[in-house]
């Protein structure tokens, strides 16, 4: 897995952030086994207590070809923003690149455009299999476009960590990572 | 010392420190007797006892294994061991203070689960041994030294709390009653299930001394027999009565807690291989 | 043991599991909890029983526990409360089989009833602590380390030495759980595993070995069967533990006790058994060490923390020695009994821990040839940023002290 930020660092750390429900600890949880079976070394902090009671949701994945130390994502190489207080609260823990769901995230910091990233899940989630629930393997799927990362082996770590729908989920991440915003920004 | 004491008790360890006339040493007699009467043998039986005045005088009496458990928790000690040592037969001979106060949360789950181990509660009706205060079971309105006005608080019964949590024998009766306590205790041991026997006793130095304003046995054993007579020796009646026998007998109807555990083993192993 | 040299920095590992990682590499690479890694340790050590009680942030290893127990021949409890979870684990290990429960701080001092009990009649089993914020139930989901002393302190009464163990990380807590069984089968005593909520929720890339059948350092139950059941007044290691239900004759109970188990009132009967349980610790602490350096040959300001905060503050000395500080670090994994020879060298100790008090901090002032030099940032339900320690090293090894920092508390009392 190569570091999208910068070239020399070995460390990449992601950040994903939603409400409960919308499959952020899913998403985290398929990038970080991806990472295992090429080889890496993974971390994920999930956030814990209140994400039930409909607060945030985030996860926080630090991969390296090296031990982890801190698991702490504090100058994030990608975050994902899936809903408007996500992207308040952790905008600065970002230095990268953002991806947003714009009917999530509607209004986006001015001054850096370039590092944002809209990629519109919800949306294409209903539209194309009128269920919300498949945003997150959309987003999964744009992510691994922008990040660079082996789109062959995400979609073999996918199965074996959601229990159901394979073809659907697989269906999803191919309509995230051929997005035109994903394949546009880093060819 | 007696035949069934020098079959089954430990004679560095007897006679115990307890009390002149305390009821104690004549209640365990008892208990060798049922389990004489059913041939059992000292590996046979695991003796746990808790703390106070029955667990300190009956601890490392018996002359097989023994455990004495911290204040109230004879009965959690014993749910793991049973899971352990699953073929012992448990006897759990403890006061009200370990049974009905400290210990209660333990006595009805066990009874919920149906652990499989005899309580044997020796209810002196009070906490004797650190001066003799009242406890749940102490009767309403008595003197003790915490109660020097009267017991303000309504005692419960223990045998009703065990049954409602699902005991499968419960029974109560008192140290004026050896055949019966005998007979009731040999039944309690035939039950794979969680047995409750509730035995009343005098303690003559506190509770007989405080409550009754006596420290001789005799009357002190006379006061618990008027009460499960329910009139007194004058033939008057008593100020309440409690009814002896057994209370609730459902032996061996449902299946004990640790068979219960061992059955979802061999199910889950069963499964496991078949696939 | 372990040493790497890695870049310009030497980092050391004292652990028994540096060795097991390099002999065992015939397994599964995952992606799982510190619970999962808690429960699958405890499972390949042998352990048959768990009683516990649920409780955040400890309540995976219950669940996992219900799961795998039945599949391996072992058995799940749920209990009423803690106090009855411990005993009942106590209860199964006197009878021969290996136990473990798991619980959080508010569950912790719940169990100091059982745990006195379990350590004075020397049986063994383990306990796992995941810290929470607290005090009491303070925040659920958030990390706390304000359980060193109470680990220590576990019970009352005194006269007793303990073990305690803290990983740091996913993989860690699977051999340390291993360890920590072998530890309480060998000094007959339980071990509690003092671990935290970032240790027990985070994911991690996790290698569990295939056939744990296999495994050749696991210490296998063994069985005292005669007298003495308690060897008094000596300080003997891998005694076999007492096992009830086998007709020996063995009493085990809350008083002070003699050989053969019975209650005695004496002094000389209190000083035999309170010379075993201390010194059958104290005198074998070399078996005890475990712990990481990294950095230490010519550090001049040394960052101290343990657990999942030990994973930050570890990033922030190598981000400081980046930078050209003389930075060091010490991990100790072992919290009790105290690794004193640590802090033998003569320098600045910074001192991380999540609690505001000032715990840890304590023990290295003791333990430091110079007080004036230990110095304290405490935090609280959050984990210290590699910003927040890298300040703070530079603040030491410029102006001899901490700067001021957000939610950060230097002053011990």
């Amino acid at each position: 897995m190569t570091a999208t930020a910068t070239g020399t660092k070995t460390r990449t750390e992601i950040l994903i952030s939603g409400f409960g429900g919308q499959g952020v600890v899913r998403m985290g949880q398929i990038l970080g086994l991806c990472a295992i079976k090429q080889g890496h070394r993974v971390t994920m902090l999930k956030s814990h207590g209140t994400e039930t009671r409909g607060g945030y949701v985030r996860a926080q994945l630090v991969i390296s070809p090296e031990d982890v130390d801190s698991p702490v994502v504090e100058s994030a190489d990608v975050f994902v923003a899936f809903s408007a207080p996500a992207y308040k609260k952790f905008y600065d823990c970002c230095s990268g690149t953002i991806l947003y769901d714009p009917e999530m995230v509607e209004e986006i910091r001015p001054g850096a455009p370039a590092r944002h990233v809209a990629v519109p899940a919800t949306a294409l989630a209903k539209e194309r299999f009128n269920n919300v629930l498949f945003a997150n393997m959309i987003m999964l799927g744009a992510l691994t476009r922008v990040a660079g990362l082996d789109y062959e082996a995400m979609r073999t770590a996918m199965p074996e960590v959601i229990p159901r729908f394979h073809e659907q989920n697989l269906a999803a991440m191919d309509v995230g990572y051929t997005l035109p915003v994903a394949t546009g920004s880093r060819p | 010392m007696n035949r069934l004491a020098r079959k089954y008790l430990r004679p560095s360890q007897i006679p115990t420190k307890a009390c002149h006339g305390c009821g104690i040493g004549m209640i365990e007699n008892w208990l060798l007797q049922a389990i004489d009467e059913l041939g059992l043998k000292q590996e046979d039986v695991i003796f746990g006892t808790g703390i106070g005045c029955v667990g300190r005088q009956t601890f490392a009496t018996w002359g097989g294994d023994n455990f004495g458990a911290t204040h109230g928790r004879a009965l959690a000690v014993a749910t793991g061991l049973k899971l352990a040592q699953p073929d012992k037969k448990y006897l759990i001979v403890v006061g009200d203070g370990d049974a009905a106060a400290i210990g209660t949360s333990h006595l009805i789950h066990a009874a919920r689960r149906n652990l499989g181990v005899v309580v044997i509660c020796e209810d002196n009706m009070g906490y004797e041994s650190t001066g003799g205060q009242f406890s749940p079971t102490t009767p309403a309105g008595y003197v003790t030294n915490s109660s020097p006005y009267g017991m303000v608080e309504p005692p419960f019964d223990p045998c009703d709390v065990v049954q409602a949590a699902g005991a499968t024998f419960v029974a109560e009766t008192t140290a004026t009653q050896w055949h019966q306590t005998v007979k009731i205790v040999k039944k309690a041991l035939q039950n794979d299930g969680f047995s409750f026997v509730h035995v009343r006793f005098p303690c003559n130095e506190n509770f007989g001394a405080y409550a009754l304003g006596t420290r001789d046995t005799g009357k002190n054993l006379e006061w618990i027999y008027e009460h499960t007579q329910g009139r007194k020796a004058d033939g008057s009646a008593a100020d309440f009565t409690w009814a002896t026998g057994i209370k609730h007998d459902a032996s061996n109807s449902r299946p004990e807690f640790t068979k219960i555990l061992r059955d979802v083993n061999a199910r889950v192993r069963a499964k496991a291989e078949a696939r | 043991m372990a040493t790497i040299v890695r870049a310009d920095v030497t980092r050391e590992l004292v652990a028994p599991w540096a060795e097991w990682e390099r002999r065992y590499t015939q397994g599964r690479r995952l992606l799982e909890a510190g619970t999962y890694a808690l429960t699958e340790g405890a499972i390949a050590a042998g352990c048959r029983v768990f009683a516990g009680y649920p409780i955040t942030p400890a309540t995976d290893i219950a669940e996992y526990m219900s799961k795998r127990l039945p599949e391996v021949g072992g058995y799940y409890m749920q209990c009423e409360d803690e106090l009855a979870g411990m005993h009942a684990c106590a209860g199964a290990s006197l009878g021969g089989l290996k136990a473990m429960t798991a619980t959080s701080g508010p569950g912790y001092t719940l169990m100091h009833d059982a745990y006195g009990w379990a350590l004075t009649n020397e049986i063994p089993l383990v306990v796992v602590d995941a810290m929470r914020v607290g005090p009491i139930s303070g925040i659920t989901g958030a990390p706390g380390q304000g359980e060193f002393y109470v680990a220590r302190y576990c019970t009352h009464g005194g006269n007793f030495e303990t073990i305690v163990l803290s990983p740091s990380s996913v993989q860690e807590a699977f051999w340390l759980t291993i360890d920590a069984f072998n530890l309480s089968e060998r000094f007959r005593t339980p071990v509690t595993i003092l671990t935290d909520q970032v240790v027990s929720d985070m994911w991690e890339d996790l290698f569990i070995p295939d056939a744990y059948d296999a495994l050749d350092f696991i210490v296998p139950r063994k069985h005292n069967l005669m007298m003495p059941f308690f060897p008094l007044g000596t300080a003997d290691l891998d005694v076999p533990p007492n096992l009830v239900g086998q007709g020996t004759g063995v009493c085990v109970s809350a008083y002070t006790h003699t050989e053969e188990g019975y209650d005695i009132e004496e002094m000389e009967a209190q000083w035999a058994q309170t010379y075993r349980l201390v010194n059958k610790i104290r005198h074998h602490r070399a078996e005890l060490a475990r712990y990481e350096t990294l950095g230490l040959e010519d550090a001049e300001v040394v960052a101290v923390a343990y657990g999942a905060d030990a994973r930050t503050v570890k990033t922030a000395v190598r981000e400081a020695r980046r930078r050209g500080l003389r930075a060091g670090f010490v991990r100790p994994i072992t919290l009790w009994p105290f690794l004193d020879e640590l802090f033998a060298r003569d320098c600045h100790y910074v001192v991380c821990e999540l609690n505001y008090d000032g715990q840890l901090v304590r023990e290295v002032t003791r333990a430091a040839p110079d007080k004036g030099k230990v110095h304290f940032m405490g935090k609280s339900a959050e984990l210290h940023t590699v910003a927040e320690v890298v300040a703070g090293l530079e603040g030491v090894a410029r102006a001899g002290r901490i700067p001021e920092l957000p939610y950060i508390w230097t002053e011990v009392r």
